[in-house]
């Protein structure tokens, strides 16, 4: 109980301070500083932390593997393959195209799987199979996209996948939260039917469990909210897989404690290392897909390893 | 008064028929052990009885309501199962693999807790109830499980080989336990390939012997027949041993006199070989 709390609070305290990295702030400059560039991109950074963390640790639970996550589901290479379509064709619109088609191609990637969730009683496996065909497949259709494309068009392309959080003013807010938040409503009220299903999808069944119903919702919701995340921000890796790993390591595997605290969590993990990312070099910022790729992969096999150990 | 009915179920796996016309009938109460070889289609009976399956004919009623027709929390309201193959554990606390037991009850999760720790209490585990799983033995973690049963309420219990891997000392606890929620007024069906383990209930359980997804006899325990029937249903001679007022059942050794006449005077040396 106390862990929780402590880490809770902890995540949310970073999150705070994350907005006073960066040089000293003074005058009327100061303060555009920080309410237009630095508190919206924070509030950005845990919106997108936020959701992968917890798409993150539900996933894990309804594919009953470690290793799944929104990115294994297919979600994060849909969403990728859209933006890449518009950014290669060049499409006129500015950024409401390239989110338009991201949600597109993510939802298309995700419909498709959560269709063989939802087809009567495919076995998790072949859910998860199903995942890492489309972002196969979509990873091949993007590097054919790139090799037609013109090299601005690439260039573009290329920025755009590192994953990144500049912004300025409260777009970025507003344009998230209305997808994410009730997301993170549907994944956290189905909570107890998540925890009954960790035992077993006929136990839980017969415990009063509507199996396919929990995983159209969880799916739906958790893809909706990863699509409209890396539309916004690009694809950002290992946050949604290695953020509820740390969780479960502090607090233990009971998803009443897991869920809300990989949301603040995962919140916290993006925007420190989004002011990691900003402060590292001064005058030329990392893109932060970078910083959570270079923590996250080390990270992860040093859990792996220990897991082993135990 | 409800019951639990199957009648006439059968089950179809593509070309082979797991279970052929089926029927049972388990009331408040009353405590049925489902016995036969492997292979016999026990599990397959305890899925279709739970609605995990839908049976290819026949049908399976609580009360007068079709199972296929109540809410799955009314489902879970009145069946619930332990199913043979326990999850591998997990570093989750007992309490809180019960709590999950209690999904059916839209309630707050301090009244769920308190439910949970009177189910642990009842099978004299709440001492342990915040020991992850992985800290518990075989037997404590079987108990974690029939805490988890209790804790649903529901009106009867489908047990799948509850004693399993356990030593004869936690399996012979575990019908305890069993016997003493029966007489709570629950219905239990309980598969089992060890029928001494009944003398545990406390209670004439009936048997029921089920072979190539056919029911083959129906039998009250203390039924003089119960040996020879055993014998048929298993393909091998079973003997009779009378150990004071109980009877023991037993596969009888290579060498025994295969008449499958149950011996009516019990050898000391007998009794010894066998406990």
């Amino acid at each position: 109980m106390t862990r929780t709390l402590v880490l809770a609070v902890l995540s949310l305290v970073a999150s705070a301070l994350a907005v006073l990295v960066g040089p000293a702030l003074t005058g009327a400059q100061g303060d555009f500083i920080l309410w237009q560039l630095r508190v919206p991109r924070v509030l950005v950074g845990a919106l997108v932390g936020g959701t992968l963390g917890l798409v993150g640790a539900a996933f894990q639970t309804l594919f009953a593997n470690p290793l799944a996550s929104e990115s294994t589901v297919g979600t994060t290479a849909g969403a990728t393959l859209g933006a890449l379509v518009a950014l290669a064709l060049d499409l006129p619109g500015g950024f409401w195209t390239l989110f338009g088609c991201a949600c597109v191609g993510a939802a298309l990637a995700s419909v498709s799987v959560t269709l063989v969730a939802g087809s009567g009683r495919a076995a998790m496996a072949d859910v998860l199979l199903a995942g890492i065909t489309v972002t196969v497949a979509t990873g091949a259709l993007s590097v054919g996209l790139q090799y037609v494309s013109d090299s601005r068009a690439l260039v573009a392309a290329a920025r755009w996948s590192l994953g990144q959080l500049p912004q300025v003013g409260y777009d970025g807010v507003l344009v998230l939260a209305p997808f994410v938040v009730p997301a993170w409503l549907v994944i956290l009220a189905e909570g107890r039917a998540l925890q009954t299903f960790a035992f077993g999808e006929e136990l839980s069944e017969s415990r009063g469990v509507n199996v396919g119903r929990l995983r159209m919702l969880v799916l739906g919701a958790g893809s909706l909210a990863v699509a409209a995340c890396v539309a916004w921000c690009g694809p950002i890796a290992f946050v949604g897989l290695i953020v509820p790993h740390l969780v479960r390591r502090v607090v233990g595997p009971a998803l009443a404690r897991v869920l809300p605290l990989s949301l603040a969590s995962g919140a916290a993990f993006l925007v420190l290392c989004d002011a990691l990312a900003r402060s590292v070099s001064p005058g030329r910022e990392l893109p932060v897909g970078v910083v959570t790729a270079a923590l996250g992969a080390p990270g992860l096999v040093l859990l792996l390893f220990r897991g082993r150990k135990t | 008064m409800t019951k639990l009915c199957l009648r006439a179920v059968g089950v179809r796996a593509g070309e082979r028929t797991l279970l052929d016309g089926a029927s049972l009938e388990l009331g408040p109460g009353e405590f049925v052990a489902l016995v036969g070889p492997n292979g016999a289609g026990k599990t397959t009976l305890l899925r279709a009885a739970l609605g995990l399956l839908t049976p290819a004919s026949g049908s399976v009623t609580v009360g007068d309501a079709p199972l296929a027709s109540l809410s799955l929390r009314d489902r879970a309201a009145a069946l619930a199962w332990l199913p043979q193959a326990a999850a591998p554990p997990d570093a989750i606390s007992a309490r809180a693999t019960v709590m999950a037991a209690r999904y059916r009850f839209r309630e707050t999760a301090a009244t769920t807790r308190r439910a949970a720790d009177q189910a642990l209490e009842r099978v004299g585990l709440v001492t342990r109830a915040d020991s992850p799983l992985t800290e518990l033995s075989g037997g404590e973690r079987q108990r974690v499980a029939i805490a988890a049963l209790l804790a649903q309420e529901a009106r009867f219990l489908l047990l799948d080989e509850p004693a399993n891997h356990l030593d004869p000392a936690q399996q012979a606890e575990t019908y305890g336990l069993l016997g003493s929620v029966r007489a709570s007024g629950v219905g239990i069906l309980c598969v089992t390939h060890d029928v001494n383990l009944l003398n545990h209930v406390g209670h004439e359980p009936r048997v029921v012997g089920l072979a190539r997804g056919q029911l083959r006899f129906a039998l009250p325990y203390a039924a003089p027949e119960l040996p020879e029937r055993l014998s048929g249903l298993f393909g091998l001679t079973m003997l009779a041993l009378h150990v004071g007022d109980a009877r023991l059942i037993v596969p009888a050794p290579p060498g025994a006199p295969s008449s499958g006449e149950p011996s009516a005077a019990p050898s000391p040396a007998a009794h010894g070989a066998e406990r």
